[in-house]
């Protein structure tokens, strides 16, 4: 069907129209099926799901170790831990929130199921590297959990030396543990690059490409600019325990202060890792749910690019009472001050989208909603500790603990859950309680609420963090904060009790229950083992609510050649040919 | 079908989400040079590492430097660049089908990288002999610095990973020929040696830069 | 295939010369004097002229997409950044003088 003009730069192609079939008999869930499908799966889907279940059980995990800390904290001194074991769950919780759970929630778990089928492609570039790198994290995680039952970590997620260097406990283990799963991100990061890059169906230009692809991408670049050096930095540690290289322990004439900046010229990205991800979720649901086009789309797309480049200039901002220079204080907070500005951008377009949109409170909606206001609370206050002056104050306390939540819990767990509850119906084919889902929702903002807030005021006041003792003005708060902090695990075991029910007995999803016109929802639900059945044809933006949705369901006739046919290589020939 | 024709043997390698070749050769050589940017950066701290030390102890490095036999490390810069020389060479072989000159080509680029690491453990075990271990292991007494033992353990650090660089880029030339023997590869597919080959490049120029900044201090 | 640079034998030679005689003369400048820093700079000049030679012709970047040099460039501008801001700080620190 495709046929070629003879001018070189432009080829016509002769589309027609493709339905995604409505409850599909066969599909990604039903078509390799087994225990071992699943564990060679190149499928990106599946190793989404696969991601998915992963960073769930490790988000239980680090939230249990969270209740235990807060628990501890309800009253000064020794409730039911040691100090030490204290250390350890603290560290422990920062780890794998960070590293288990964070860094590949959306881009491993959302991201890879998504970004194919957004792409209109049939997988990502790389399918057998995409398995490796799921592998590879689980092998970290493991590292991660030996670690844990040899000695233990009290380090702080940190490894500030010299006492990394110096403690006992396994702290080998756990950073050889991260430095693997450092490649895991690197590798999905790389991935997606290239599957931006060389996937695009016909049509799809770079100005039409979604939000949450721009963000994808954004955050693709991060990983592999950043992680590496992380993953020398976890090397010379390790090295510095086992040889005595002697490049950051005092002792042995080194300096401390160039951990830290090893450490944070990845630490400071990573956490534009975290959240940009999820940038690109909420450019995507509050489009959809204002059924609006979003407004300032290159504003958007190219603010996730600023973030990502000027992310790379302001580690020095958790150095500030280190014994950095003058000069580099001064340079680091002026710099950490531009950073917030492609982010502000981000907030002003999404409100404008949803102005004189025709705003669809559904789940996925009202979590994107929560994530505006808890987000700009917590960019608003690392705005305030990135003043070099205030920052004197506020560092290591517990103004900084509720800073850094807000941004990671209250907005990219946020985001995150929009997302999860956005594609849920593309991934299983079902819908959830939407009741239920509110409940949860109310409970989680209100519990996190509780929880944090007061932190702001402790850390203002004083109160250090990381410590297991403190005075007794600080009692109420800390109660407070417990009090919130079970409020929300309790939001998050009802969300687990409807999504699984949802996944067992949910009513059955059409392709495109929310009416979006991404290409994803052009496609049916659960989505079919190659995805679409066609090659798809973009004539639209993705966020042109104007145009009807027929538009968006334009493709041509796939020249199929994998390997269960017969009698594909002719087509592929012609395709080969076409260009010799 | 019973019998695959030879242009079905010929598009073996065609991974099913691949339009064409073409696309799968182009998406090969991106994905390999953003690994080469993951390892530019992952060098790249070690270097940092080189020159915020060498920034503050200038005099260190000059005596260290001196412990280190230049004859060598130069002999090591020519075999790698020749060993550059030669996979660029393999590629061109399979570029024209001629998978006899792919296969020797490569042997010649891993015997020269074995040269290379020949060379790299006599220059290891002759410090092992004077003392000169990495970390707190370091024992020698003849140069006149405190911080001796740092110059050193970046030394290590820096030759260390680079070589265990080249003995994986040995192995991934190994596991090449293994493959052309098999008649994997010819002038329609041969992305694996082209992207082997870039990532042997790279080891090449890193030691471009070591070899001045460790050996040529004066 | 098309778009596939194929260098010829002699091209590829006359590369791994020049880098030859690029390294000899890396070493036989440092017989010669030259005042510090700029001895350094001649040293790092020589071998990014060596590397640009290898990424350009041996790894054909040349010939090559755009996008991949611009990789290339960017992950060298990411190093400097890297060491230079880290630089601000460890250049610039004074040591404190206490007061007892």
């Amino acid at each position: 069907m495709a046929t070629n003009e003879a001018t070189p730069s432009v080829k016509k192609l002769q589309v027609r129209r493709f339905k995604p079939e409505e409850n599909p008999k066969k599909h990604y869930l039903n078509e390799e099926t087994g225990i071992w499908a699943w564990m060679t799966t190149v499928d990106h889907k599946k190793i989404g799901l696969m991601y998915l279940a992963s960073i769930t059980f490790f988000f239980f995990i680090g939230g249990v170790l969270a209740l235990l800390l807060r628990t501890e904290l309800l009253s000064p001194a020794r409730s039911f831990m040691d100090a030490n074991v204290y250390n350890q769950v603290f560290t422990l919780h920062g780890a794998i929130m960070i590293f288990f759970f964070l860094i590949p929630s959306v881009p491993a778990a959302l991201g890879n199921f998504v970004l194919p089928l957004q792409l209109g492609a049939k997988d990502v570039a790389f399918p057998r590297l995409n398995l490796a790198s799921y592998y590879i994290y689980v092998i970290g995680a493991l590292f991660t959990i030996f670690a844990i039952f040899t000695g233990g970590v009290d380090t702080g997620w940190t490894f500030y030396t010299p006492y990394s260097t110096t403690t006992s406990g396994n702290v080998m283990a756990m950073t050889f543990g991260v430095f693997i799963l450092g490649f895991s991100s690197i590798l999905t990061g790389l991935n997606f690059i290239v599957t931006i890059h060389k996937l695009r169906s016909p049509g799809l230009t770079w100005n039409k490409l979604p939000l949450n692809l721009w963000g994808l991408y954004a955050t693709s670049l991060i990983q592999i600019l950043a992680t590496p050096v992380l993953a020398i930095t976890l090397l010379l540690l390790t090295m510095e325990r086992a040889l005595g290289i002697g490049i950051f322990d005092p002792a042995i004439g080194g300096d401390p202060v160039l951990y830290q900046h090893f450490f944070w010229f990845y630490s400071h990205p990573a956490v534009y890792i975290m959240i940009v991800p999820g940038f690109g979720i909420i450019s995507e649901v509050i489009s959809t749910f204002s059924r609006k086009v979003i407004f300032g789309y290159w504003a958007i797309a190219l603010s996730s690019l600023a973030i990502a480049f000027i992310g790379f200039l302001v580690w020095g901002h958790h150095m500030f009472t280190a014994g950095q220079s003058s000069l580099a204080n001064m340079v680091f907070s002026f710099l950490t001050f531009l950073v917030g500005i492609p982010t502000g951008i981000k907030i002003f377009n999404w409100i404008a989208t949803m102005y004189r949109g025709s705003i669809d409170l559904k789940a996925p909606m009202i979590y994107a909603l929560v994530f505006l206001f808890l987000f700009t609370i917590g960019g608003f206050t690392g705005i305030m500790l990135g003043a070099l002056a205030v920052d004197i104050h506020l560092h290591d306390t517990y103004y900084v603990v509720a800073h850094f939540h807000y941004v990671m819990m209250g907005g990219m767990v946020m985001a995150f859950l929009a997302g999860l509850h956005y594609w849920w119906p593309k991934m299983f084919g079902k819908m959830y309680s939407e009741f239920w889902a509110r409940i949860s929702c109310a409970l989680i903002f209100v519990g996190f609420n509780m929880t944090f807030l007061p932190q702001f005021v402790m850390g203002a006041q004083g109160m250090p963090r990381r410590y297991f003792n403190y005075i007794d003005q600080f009692q109420p708060f800390h109660q407070f904060s417990t009090m919130g902090a079970y409020v929300m695990g309790v939001g998050f075991l009802i969300m687990a009790g409807y999504l699984l029910h949802s996944m067992l007995k949910g009513k059955a999803a059409g392709s495109n229950p929310w009416g979006s016109r991404a290409l994803e929802w052009q496609t049916s639900s659960p989505v079919p083992l190659h995805n679409f059945e066609h090659t798809p044809v973009i004539i639209n933006g993705p966020y042109d609510y104007h145009k009807p949705m027929s538009e968006f369901q334009l493709g041509i006739a796939t020249p199929h050649h994998d390997h269960h046919d017969d009698h594909q290589p002719t087509d592929v020939t012609q395709t080969e040919k076409e260009q010799a | 079908m019973s019998q695959p024709s030879a242009l079905e043997e010929k598009l073996d390698h065609l991974q099913h989400h691949f339009i064409d070749s073409d696309q799968q050769f182009e998406a090969s050589k991106l994905g390999m040079w953003i690994f080469l940017v993951t390892e530019i950066l992952f060098f790249g701290g070690l270097f940092t590492a080189y020159i915020v030390y060498r920034s503050w102890y200038p005099e260190l490095y000059l005596l260290a430097s001196a412990e280190l036999d230049t004859f060598w490390g130069a002999v090591n810069t020519f075999v790698l660049i020749g060993s550059s020389l030669t996979v660029a060479m393999a590629i061109r072989s399979a570029q024209l089908n001629q998978i006899k000159g792919l296969i020797i080509n490569l042997w010649i680029t891993i015997g020269l990288a074995g040269v290379f690491m020949v060379i790299k453990f006599f220059e290891y075990t002759h410090k092992f002999e004077k003392g000169i271990f990495p970390g707190s292991h370091y024992s020698y007494e003849g140069i006149a610095h405190e911080k001796a033992n740092i110059f050193f353990s970046i030394y290590y650090m820096m030759t260390g990973l680079h070589g265990v660089h080249v003995m994986i880029g040995i192995g991934l030339m190994i596991w090449l020929v293994i493959k052309a023997k098999k008649k994997v590869f010819h002038s329609g597919y041969y992305t694996p040696v082209e992207i082997t080959g870039l990532y042997w490049h790279l080891v090449d120029i890193i030691w471009i830069f070591l070899f001045p900044l460790l050996y040529l201090i004066d | 295939m098309s778009g596939h640079h194929i260098s010829s034998a002699k091209f590829l030679w006359g590369v791994a010369i020049s880098l030859f005689m690029l390294t000899f003369l890396t070493i036989f400048v440092t017989w010669v004097h030259i005042p510090e820093p700029w001895n350094v700079v001649v040293a790092i000049g020589i071998a990014v002229v060596k590397a640009t030679i290898v990424a350009a012709f041996f790894m054909n970047l040349y010939w090559d997409s755009k996008f991949n040099v611009m990789l290339f460039i960017m992950s060298i501008i990411f190093f400097l950044l890297f060491i230079g801001v880290t630089l601000l700080d460890t250049l610039y620190r004074t040591d404190p003088i206490p007061s007892f």
